[in-house]
């Protein structure tokens, strides 16, 4: 079917334009690599939390390098060769390095998944806690 | 000047209270229609989802199981409820409705109702 062109037509446009801005915001973090990492610390504990729904368990390699944690995974399609309607979520392999605020002690990490956010939990080591010198 | 921004806000989000728009994938199989969406942090307890005559409401309410956010030292996300809202067609099956939850992923299913799905027809040859 052909129309006319109609100016209000733009203006409708420009106003869908600005509706979609705001419905569809932006989801999550924005200036930020994916994965998103939050990074809590408590005293001498260090928790890092670290967005990624559908990524298995298996499929995350952590590695402690000095005062580095290095994030490798794959997050796979759980629908492939299937026709989509709509396709918003990303799927690839990703890694993220995140600079710890000092060394931890490599034998106390503990990290698990749940409801699609992964936490690591590290301890600072021994020999950077901060050491009282006394005066004689 | 609040209940103004109220309206804004509403308006904006279609919701009083900030929300994120979880991303959603939709796809089709024979008999289904299967949405996917992404909510990290919420877990079974706190999706709700409605079928109000065509309209799929999907809202998540997050746990709260990150640490206190006193403790932030530096941060890329900040998790809200999550609530998106979609239209859907008269062919699916309403009471076969299905949802799940794996590790931050909500998938529905929505089955196609008897008569929408496809048919093979026997071709019978006549000699």
């Amino acid at each position: 079917m052909f129309t006319t062109y109609d100016l209000l037509d733009d203006v409708a446009d420009l106003r869908n334009w600005f509706d979609g801005f705001f419905n569809e915001r932006p989801y999550l973090g924005r200036r930020a690599d994916y994965p998103y990492v939050n990074l809590y610390e408590n005293n001498d504990d260090i928790h890092v939390a670290v967005i990624a729904p559908g990524v298995k368990a298996e499929d995350i390699n952590l590695q402690l390098i000095n005062n580095r944690l290095t994030i490798d995974t794959e997050k796979k399609s759980d629908y492939l060769d299937k026709p989509y309607i709509r396709k918003e979520r990303n799927f690839g392999a990703f890694k993220k390095v995140v600079e710890l605020p000092y060394r931890v002690d490599p034998n106390k990490i503990e990290a698990s998944m749940k409801d699609g956010i992964l936490t690591v939990k590290l301890t600072r080591a021994e020999e950077t806690k901060p050491k009282k010198i006394e005066i004689h | 000047m609040n209940a103004e921004l109220t309206k804004i806000k509403k308006d904006a989000y279609n919701n009083e209270e900030y929300v994120l728009v979880p991303p959603v994938d939709i796809y089709e199989t024979e008999n289904d229609f299967v949405v996917k969406a992404e909510m990290p942090g919420v877990n079974k307890d706190g999706v709700n989802i409605t079928l109000d005559n065509n309209e799929l409401e999907i809202i998540g309410k997050i746990n709260g199981n990150l640490p206190d956010e006193k403790n932030l030292k530096y941060s890329e996300f900040n998790l809200y409820n999550y609530h998106r809202k979609f239209n859907v067609a008269d062919t699916i099956d309403r009471n076969a409705l299905k949802a799940g939850l794996d590790n931050g992923i909500l998938t529905l299913t929505l089955p196609k109702k008897e008569e929408v799905k496809p048919k093979k027809i026997e071709v019978k040859v006549e000699n």
